[in-house]
């Protein structure tokens, strides 16, 4: 079963942050059903965010993932942090 | 005006991942065979995309001599071979020196870009002594100047550096030149090699390059493969061309530009239509006229339903036979609107729309024909090829069958 934010609320907190700075939005719009569109982040935005999120959690972020067809700032932390969770649960991680 | 002096092209040459020569290229994009492969590097490389449309076994010594060898980044050395292919078919290989009525105007996208990894490399890392001509190697002005030092080509020189729309603006911007009345004669085109290893990882990070297939227009498609390569022109004044009895292969009947003025990296619809409709203008031929477009088609998310909508805005309804020739020749940036328009002019020449090949299925943001996976044989008297580039800066070109013109 696919994690979600709320079941890791520091996690999404932590991405809360990225999305914030990176994508220069106000932390109060950044609510979770917080519409892309209505936050005006473009596709550079969501390629900064993933970036920096790759830097702050040391993991990799392939580019054909689910994280481009983010409607929402839930789905866009969900895709993130079940994939942050898979990536350190792996033995060699 | 516009009726006084036509352009004709009556010579072309390339090198590409499909090889030597414009008639390599323009088959393996007919045939749909694709030349991406495994890149290679001469240094360790830690990149995740491992895949590029590399020029692969290019001999320099076979084109370049060894006094211009040293002035010759790979990108300069490429087009070398691209010239006197098209030189020779346009029955100029002896026409030296060309003079003041000949431009050479080639698009590329950052120009020496191999010479600049090494460079960098040996200056930063190994702490080595520079290489005394690593300057006039790799500026984007050493591909058009050192075509005009071999071939004696005194008129306008220049490199146009607009990213992906680099080369069709050469050639537009030539063709206008000539209609001007300022030379009788261009040689142009585009050249490029940014498959290196900090290039792939600069673009890597912008991730737009697939790890797997490039397919675009496609449902399921995750972004362009890079391409390097080169691709020159020989455009002529028509009547110039008639008077020595060389014979044209194509007429470039119109050129158009447009800039969006809005995103650096974000393209937009209505750039890219207002780019088509000046062309259409520019060649005074109705959209109906049009019957195969070579798309920019680079098979990332954002390019593929921009570019589908601003063909329907210009197209309309019409279902009209729109192909992305990038799977096979990867996307060639500065030089892509050259090796495109090879293929272009080979689909003009015989009847042959190339298919868009990787394409699994319809996406509904892409409401296009895409001439999906084989090669469609049809009637194509005119076609058009597109080129839209980071910044905003759209180029096109129509080309139109030689008899018609």
């Amino acid at each position: 079963m696919d994690i979600t934010a709320l079941d890791q609320p520091e996690l999404a907190g932590e991405i809360i942050d990225v999305i914030v700075k990176e994508g220069m939005v106000d932390r109060e719009k950044a609510t979770l059903d917080a519409t892309i569109e209505s936050l005006d982040l473009k596709s550079i935005d969501i390629v900064m965010i993933l970036t920096a999120i790759e830097e702050k959690f040391d993991v990799y972020i392939p580019m054909d993932g689910p994280f481009h067809d983010a409607k929402n700032v839930a789905d866009l932390i969900n895709a993130i942090t079940n994939h942050i969770t898979k990536e350190k649960s792996k033995p060699d991680a | 005006m516009r009726d006084a002096r036509r352009i004709i092209v009556t010579g072309m040459g390339a090198v590409s991942a499909a090889g030597l020569g414009a008639p390599a290229l323009w088959h393996a994009a007919r045939e749909g065979r694709s030349c991406i492969g495994k890149a290679q590097f001469p240094r360790p490389y830690r990149g995740r995309i491992k895949i590029a449309a590399q020029v692969r076994d290019f001999d320099p010594a076979a084109h370049v001599t060894p006094a211009e060898l040293p002035f010759c980044d790979p990108v300069t050395q490429y087009l070398f071979a691209a010239a006197e292919e098209a030189l020779a078919q346009a029955g100029l290989a002896q026409a030296k020196p060309m003079g003041p009525r000949t431009a050479t105007i080639i698009g590329t996208g950052i120009g020496g870009m191999h010479t600049l990894d090494n460079g960098l490399h040996l200056a930063i890392v190994e702490h080595g002594r520079p290489d005394p001509l690593t300057v006039p190697r790799l500026i984007p002005s050493a591909c058009p100047t050192q075509l005009s030092i071999r071939y004696g080509t005194t008129g306008p020189c220049f490199a146009v550096a607009s990213a992906c729309s680099s080369a069709t603006q050469a050639i537009g911007i030539a063709l206008q030149l000539i209609r001007a009345g300022a030379v009788d004669r261009a040689i142009v085109g585009g050249t490029e090699d940014c498959v290196t290893n900090s290039a792939m990882l600069a673009w890597e990070a912008l991730r737009v390059l697939t790890p797997d297939y490039c397919r675009p227009f496609s449902d399921g498609r995750n972004g362009m493969v890079l391409g390097a390569g080169a691709a020159v022109f020989i455009l002529e004044e028509a009547e110039c061309a008639r008077v020595r009895g060389a014979t044209p292969i194509v007429e470039i009947a119109g050129y158009g530009t447009s800039t969006d003025a809005k995103d650096p990296v974000r393209p937009d619809a209505q750039g890219a239509a207002a780019c088509m409709r000046n062309t259409l203008a520019d060649a005074g031929l109705d959209a109906e006229e049009i019957d195969y477009v070579n798309a920019h088609g680079t098979g990332t998310t954002a390019n593929d339903m921009t570019e589908s909508e601003a063909l329907g805005l210009v197209f309309g309804k019409r279902r009209l036979p729109v192909s992305s020739t990038k799977p096979i020749h990867g996307h060639g940036l500065g030089a892509a609107g050259a090796l495109e328009l090879v293929v272009t002019i080979g689909a003009v020449c015989e009847n042959v729309a190339p298919p868009t090949i990787n394409w699994r299925g319809v996406d509904p943001k892409c409401p296009v024909d895409p001439v999906p996976n084989e090669a469609r044989p049809m009637r194509i008297q005119a076609a058009l090829s597109n080129s839209f580039a980071f910044g905003g800066i759209n180029a096109s070109l129509a080309v139109r069958r030689a008899e018609a013109a």
